[in-house]
Parts: structure tokens; sequence; C-alpha cells
């Protein structure tokens, strides 16, 4: 196989060179030997009539094995060898490339000079690798700050504790009349305060999470009715204080469901920030209407007042900037507006302020409609339903005001381990004021010999102690008593409140979790169902009744009322899922795409049935990765994957055991949790 | 003399290029220079009282847009696992990467490298996953480019272990 000029001029230009295979690792040129490819291996190689090819690279020497294969059989096509670098004589390094191919029945080599295209290539690799640095990078930063922000957290809510111990201690006895209205304000203000604390370290995890996920996705819901119903419930007597009039909007239709993306303790706190405003510059003998409207494409939530309006030299934008304050009363720091702002954007709504025609101004926020409100008939009559979970939360949550303790049924012996001593003294006063007897210990080697000396009927465990903490004392509890047919019933403590140190609470080992600074009435409530029906039944007191109910809306929904059916599913969704989730970790862990795809699927059929949007939005992120044959990432999927489908375990073993005690869903759950 | 070809596997970004320039050359350069393709070195050590060439096989990187061509492992005597002690991602990486390589070519001995150990405060791996990662292979051991800490260690380790017995 000859080569004429003008061929070989044009293997020249394009940085080809092209070898005949011999055999036996022997190559013959194909027309003159390239100059380019003497610069590299020397420019006594041309002079040869034959080169072995595979001793000038250990590259090529390694490619011939699949060249040679590739000739000796009957395939088509090109075989090729990918990149490599190969430094020629003086240094210099050139990328490479081969492929073997048949060309008039003779077996053929060509060898390519790949600058041009591997620079471009390079290029691209290094931007996108240097922005999955710059992301991981981040991703550490805001790890980092919430460390940070976990730790003031922590350190905030230990004096918030023993705050609200002592208005507890106050109203177990008789309170003299003018002494009561004091300490309401002192409960009413330190839980207030403690949502704020909370409210911080939700909207920082929210953060988190829209920066881990990249999608602005928001999977809760609200109802919005509720919410402002819930606003002028809490501001009417503040209001009143002032002399001004704070009413729900008479216009409201109570028929309809107005359920909108968001979350009830940021919305109450959208509700609390605007009415603060409209009580900052209401006169008195005015009125204030909270009120919800139907904005087309949008469900929409306002406050009215009658008071100036805004400033004239002052726009909407303005009044949400950070830091932004009235012009004569100034109010807090000028966060309130912002955070509303940056929570009702981030659930794809919008905000504003204007002034009103008639007067005064209004604040409103726009939100979408929750995404399965069409589907329950948004606009349709609310459906005659039992007490909704979230009005029975909310009353647990509420300041407890100067409801007497009263004395518990049964006498129960409580271990209060807690390494602040003014924490731990005011907990064991206010179970001894409720009948209870309590021991108290600072850390969890004495929670341990406590136990080893005597038995308890509850144990609440704070998290963060010196020396052993909370979760190891927790876990050396499980583990002594692992196959005693014995289980201690443990609530966790903790000053943090993220979802995160629930689960971890929970993973240790504990049976239910309450976050820290806690209101005495949940606590003996808490105590007191545990020592009474053991820890399973807990869950559902502890776990937030809004993901619960969302969970017994869909099932309700997918099965059409049929309650066996139902438990038919919960069962053998908490049988499989741990199967599923195996299957799907085998698969990350062999790099498997095909397998993850069809795992990840299965799974999230099975999860859709009970709605959980976080679950299958991570099992179709997972399948997705499967499908597209990258893993990257697969790793963090799986572990939110897994944490979401604990949170739906917990849920779904609250419904198994909450609604019908005789149920033998009770069972197969407890005997799912024990197994944990 | 013996000749042992050794590879430097790993996800993208943990040092497996600075590793083979500073065993080679003695060289480190703070700049992230992504790798595409296969460069191949070579250097002679002294192992045990004899001279033994080792070719170094630095492959790039794995990750979403590079994948490991299993073929570039033939003939391979060991290789180093490596990862970023920085990035504890990128031992979940290593760690499937070393399952694979183990389901395609057999055990071969290799030596587990995290990385950047100079980089003390960023550290991000937990003693329970060194401890993990140790018990594979010949062990694990913490290096860096950048300093040089371990990288002779490393390459003495591993090729000592392909000596034959």
């Amino acid at each position: 196989m000859g080569a004429t000029p003008i061929f070989e001029t044009f293997l020249a230009e394009q940085g080809l060179a092209l070898f005949e295979y011999l055999g036996k690792g022997s190559f013959r040129s194909i027309g003159a030997f390239p100059k380019w490819l003497k610069e590299i291996w020397g420019a006594e190689i041309g002079r040869a009539k034959t080169v072995r090819l595979g001793e000038q690279s250990p590259f090529l020497e390694n490619f011939l094995f699949d060249a040679e294969r590739f000739w000796s059989s009957r395939a088509s096509g090109t075989v090729n060898s990918g990149n490599w670098i190969e430094r020629g004589r003086g240094g210099v390094e050139t990328p490479l490339e081969a492929s073997a191919l048949r060309l008039d029945g003779k077996k053929v080599l060509v060898v390519r000079n790949s600058s041009a295209a591997f620079a471009e290539q390079t290029q691209w690799l290094q931007t996108a690798r240097d922005s999955v640095l710059e992301h991981e990078r981040l991703m550490r930063e805001i790890q980092n700050k919430e460390i940070l922000l976990h730790c003031i957290i922590h350190d905030l809510s230990q004096p918030l504790s023993a705050m609200r111990g002592c208005f507890n201690c106050l109203t177990v006895g008789d309170l003299p009349p003018d002494l009561k209205p004091f300490v309401e304000t002192g409960q009413r203000e330190s839980h207030r305060q403690e949502q704020m604390i909370r409210g911080v370290l939700d909207a920082f995890s929210g953060d988190l999470a829209a920066v881990k996920s990249h999608t602005g996705a928001v999977a809760e819901s609200a109802d919005l009715a509720a919410c402002a119903r819930h606003a002028v419930r809490n501001f009417s007597a503040a209001f009143m204080e002032k002399g001004i009039r704070l009413q729900l909007d008479p216009n409201l239709d109570v028929r309809r469901e107005w359920r909108s993306v968001g979350d009830a303790p940021r919305m109450d706190r959208i509700f609390g920030n605007f009415l603060e405003n409209a009580m900052r510059y209401s006169p008195p003998h005015t009125t204030v209407t909270v009120g919800v409207e139907d904005k087309g494409a949008l469900l929409g939530a306002f406050v009215d007042d009658e008071g100036p309006g805004l400033p004239a030299d002052q726009s909407a934008d303005k009044l949400f900037a950070l830091f932004s304050k009235g012009r004569d009363r100034p109010g807090k720091a000028g966060l309130g507006l912002y955070f509303c702002k940056m929570t009702v954007e981030r659930w794809g709504g919008r905000i504003g302020a204007e002034t009103r025609a008639k007067g005064g101004s209004r604040f409103w926020f726009c939100l979408p409609p929750a995404p399965n409100a069409s589907e329950t008939g948004a606009a349709g009559p609310v459906r005659p339903s039992k007490k909704p979970f979230r009005e029975f939360a909310e009353e647990d949550s509420a300041p407890a005001g100067s409801r007497p303790v009263g004395k518990a049924a049964k006498n129960l012996r409580v271990l209060v381990a807690d390494d602040t001593e003014v924490n731990r003294e005011l907990t064991m006063e206010l179970l001894k004021a409720r009948g209870h007897s309590a021991v108290g210990v600072a850390d969890g080697r004495q929670a341990l010999d406590a136990l080893a000396k005597a038995r308890f009927d509850v144990v609440l465990m704070d998290e963060v102690m010196p020396g052993m903490n909370g979760l190891e004392a927790t876990r050396a509890i499980r583990l002594r008593e692992a196959g005693s047919g014995k289980h201690q019933v443990i609530i966790g403590l903790s000053g943090n409140a993220t979802k995160e140190d629930e689960k971890r609470s929970l993973d240790a080992g504990v049976d239910a979790y309450l976050p820290k600074p806690f209101d005495m009435h949940k606590l003996f409530q808490m105590i007191e169902f545990a020592a009474h029906s053991g820890s399973a039944d807990m869950i559902s007191a502890v776990r937030p009744a809004d993901s619960a109910e969302s969970v017994a809306g869909h099932l309700e929904r997918a099965t059409a009322g049929n309650k066996k059916l139902a438990q038919s599913l919960v069962r053998s969704f908490l049988a499989d899922a741990p199967k599923r989730m195996a299957d799907i970790r085998r698969a990350i862990a062999r790099n498997n795409a095909e397998m993850l795809a069809t795992t990840a699927h299965a799974l999230k059929g099975s999860v859709a049935i009970f709605g959980a949007p976080e679950s299958v939005a991570a099992a179709r992120n997972l399948e997705a990765m499967g499908r597209a044959a990258n893993l990257h990432g697969a790793q963090e999927e799986f572990r939110a994957l897994d944490r979401e489908l604990n949170r739906l375990r917990h849920d779904l073993l609250a419904l198994a055991v909450k609604p019908a005690k005789k149920s033998s869903m009770r069972g197969s759950a407890w005997r799912a949790r024990r197994r944990k | 003399m013996l000749t042992f070809k050794m590879c430097m596997l790993g996800s993208f970004s943990v040092g497996k290029t600075s590793l083979v320039r500073r065993f080679v050359t003695s060289i480190f350069s703070e700049k992230y220079q992504t790798s595409i393709g296969v460069k191949v070195d070579k250097k002679i050590v002294r192992v045990q009282d004899q001279d033994v060439t080792l070719v170094l096989w630095d492959i790039y990187g794995e990750d979403a847009f590079q994948k490991l061509q299993m073929s570039y492992l033939r003939g391979m005597s060991g290789y180093f696992m490596v990862a970023d002690g920085t990035r504890h991602q990128t031992v979940d990486v290593a760690l499937a990467l070393e399952q694979k390589v183990t389901e395609a070519m057999g055990r071969i001995p290799f030596v587990f490298l995290l990385n950047k150990c100079d980089l003390v405060d960023q550290w991000e791996i937990e003693p329970e996953t060194e401890k993990n990662a140790a018990a594979h292979g010949l062990g694990a051991l913490r290096t860096s480019a950048k300093t040089g800490e371990g990288v002779d260690e490393a390459f003495l380790r591993l090729a000592l272990a392909m000596l034959p017995k």
C-alpha cells in the first residue's frame, strides 16, 4: 500500500500517521514517516523499514492488544485507544490517539496528533470540574456555618429553657392575680423568642437544602386561611390593648380550601410580621383586617390597616430590603420584612405592599396553590374532617399560660440527664410538682450508672453533655438491652431543633424527641403517654402532624378510603422498603447504573402512594442518575432518600398506631420499631 | 531489571498527577490542571537491593465526564487508590472504584492514599472512615504531594508488595 505525495501532504496537515500491521508487533509506515512523529519518537525511527510501535510507547503497547484482537476478529468499524500524552525527546508533551481499522483488507493503525481537540476538551472539562469543586467548596462553607449556627442556637436555648422553666414553676402554685399578667407576658415572649430562634434555624436549613438540591422545589403545604385565623387569634389581645380592632376578613370564603405551597410555622411568622407592622402604624379606634383571596393562578393573603399608608418616598421594594426600617417609628432590626420576602420568594410567590385607595396600607403575599390542591378540588367545599392535626399541634406548642399543672394519674420515676444545672433542677421541680419523682444526673455516663442501680419509667436525655453525650449514652443503653427484651423509654432533649437533629436522636435510639425550650404540658403529655402505652405510640405525639396528615390524605385518596387496602399497602411498604434500599445501595456501590435506575424506579412507585414528595424526588433523582449512567452525587442522594424514608416510616407507623389502636397494624408497627 | 506497571486511580482532583510528579521529579504545582487521557512515566527505584523500573500510569480521574477504561489496567502489578482527605465524597468514589477494579481484574496489590494531608484544618475524613480504608489492600497512607509527606513511602510500599516472593 503506497501513498501519493498529495495524500502524504494531507496526512501531515491532519496530523495523521498511518501504519500497516505486518504481524508480530511490526509496522510499516504508509508513505514517508511523519516529521511530527519523529520529533516525538526520534529521527532514527523514520529510517527503519519496519518499526515496532509497541516499543516506542507503553500506552501503545497496551493498545496493540486491543488492536490485534480487533484485526483478528470479523468486527467492522474501528477501535480507538482514547487519549494519551506522549512526552517527546525534548520533553514536549503531545496528546495522541490511535485507532485500529481495516483498509483494502490491510490491518491499519492510525496515530493521530489530537492537540487541537485535546486543548478544547481540556478547557471544557477544566471548567466543568472547577465548577464542581466550587460547588463542593460552597457546600462545605455552608455546612461549617450551619455547625456554628447550631452552636449559637444551642447556647441561646439553654438560658431560654431556664426562663421558661421559671415561668412554668411560677404557674404551678397559686399566683397572685396582679402577678399573673406579668408571668403570662413572660411566657408568651419567651415562647415567641423560641419560635424566632427556630425560625432562624429553619430558614438557614432551608437555604442549605435549596443549595443541596439545586432546585427551589418546596414540597410542604399549609392552609393560608388557617394561618390567617391563627394570626388573628394570637394577636387580638395585643391589638385590643392598643385600642385597635383586629378581625378576620368577613368576606373570607370558608367553604373552600386555601392550601398553598409553604409551611405553617413560617407562614405564621409572615402574618406575624405584617401584623406587628400594622399594629405599629395603626391609630387607635381603627380596624386591621386579615384576609385571604383568590388571585387567579395564585392564592393571596393580606393585612389591611387604616393607618397613614406607605410613605410617598418609600417603595415597596425598599420596605422589604435588608435592614429597612420605617421612617418615623422604627421597628426592630429591619429583618422581619426581609425574612418575609426571602421566604415567600423561595416558595415561588410574590410579596408587596401598597397604599390603599380608601386609605391605609395593604401588605400582601401570593403563593402558588399546593401541588395537590387542584386534584383535591381547591375550590370545592371543605370535606367534613376530623379535627385537623395542625390545630392539635398548635395547641401543644402555644405558651401554656397559666394552665394548671395538675397531678398525674400515676407517679412515674424519671431520670433527668442534663448538664445545665439550672435546667435540670427546673425540670425536676416541674416533674415533682406534677407528682412524679425525679433524679438528676449531669452526663451520659452518670445516666448509665443511675440506670444500672435503679429502675426508671422514663429517661429525659439531653443531647449535648460533656464527656459521654446523650446520643452516646442512648446507644449504650440500647446496646445493653439488645436481646434482653427490655426497653427503656428515652425522650431526647436538645437545644438544636432541626429535622436533622431529630433524626440523629431517633437514629441513636431515643423513642421521642423534644426540642428545648419545651412547654411543660407537652413534656408531661409525652412522659405520661410513653409510660402508659410504650414508646411506639409516642411517635405520633412528637412527629410534625402536618406530615402525617398529608401521608394519611394521600393514602386515603390512593385507596379510595379502603382501610384494609391502606393497611396492607403500609405493611408491604414497611417490609419492602429496606430491601429496595439495600438494592439501591448495592447498585451505587457497584456503580451499576442500570440496576440503580430499575431499583430507584421501583421504590419511587411504592413511595408515591403515600405522597411523600421529598422521598419521591430523591428516588426520581437516583433513577435519573441511573438512566443517564451518571452516578455522580448518587451517595448524597441516597443519604437524602434514606433520611426521607425514615421520616415517612415514622409517619406511617404513627398512622398505623394512632387512629385505630385495636388494629393489627399496631403490632407490626411495634415490631418494626423494636427491630430498629 | 524488573519492571512493574503501577496505576494511579481515583476521583478527579485528588492529586494523582501531582503525586506522580512529586515522586518522579520532586516538583509540585498549586494550580489544578485537570487530566484527560493517560500519561505514562517511569522511575527506577531500589527495592530490597535491586533496581526496579516502575512504569507509572497516571489515569484521568473518574467522574461524570470520564469513566475509567478497564483496558488501561491490563498488565498492572499494583495500583494506588487515591482520595482527597479534604473531600469525603472522594473516598466513596475510591471505594466504589476499588470494587469495580477487583471485580474486573481480581485481587491486585494496592495502597489507599489519603492525599492533601498538609491541609489539616480542612481534613474531612473521619477516623472510622480512615480505619475502613486502611482495611483494604495494603493499608492506607496519608500523603501530601505538596510537602512530599508519605509519597516515597507509598511507592516503595507498593513496589515491595509487587516483588516476587
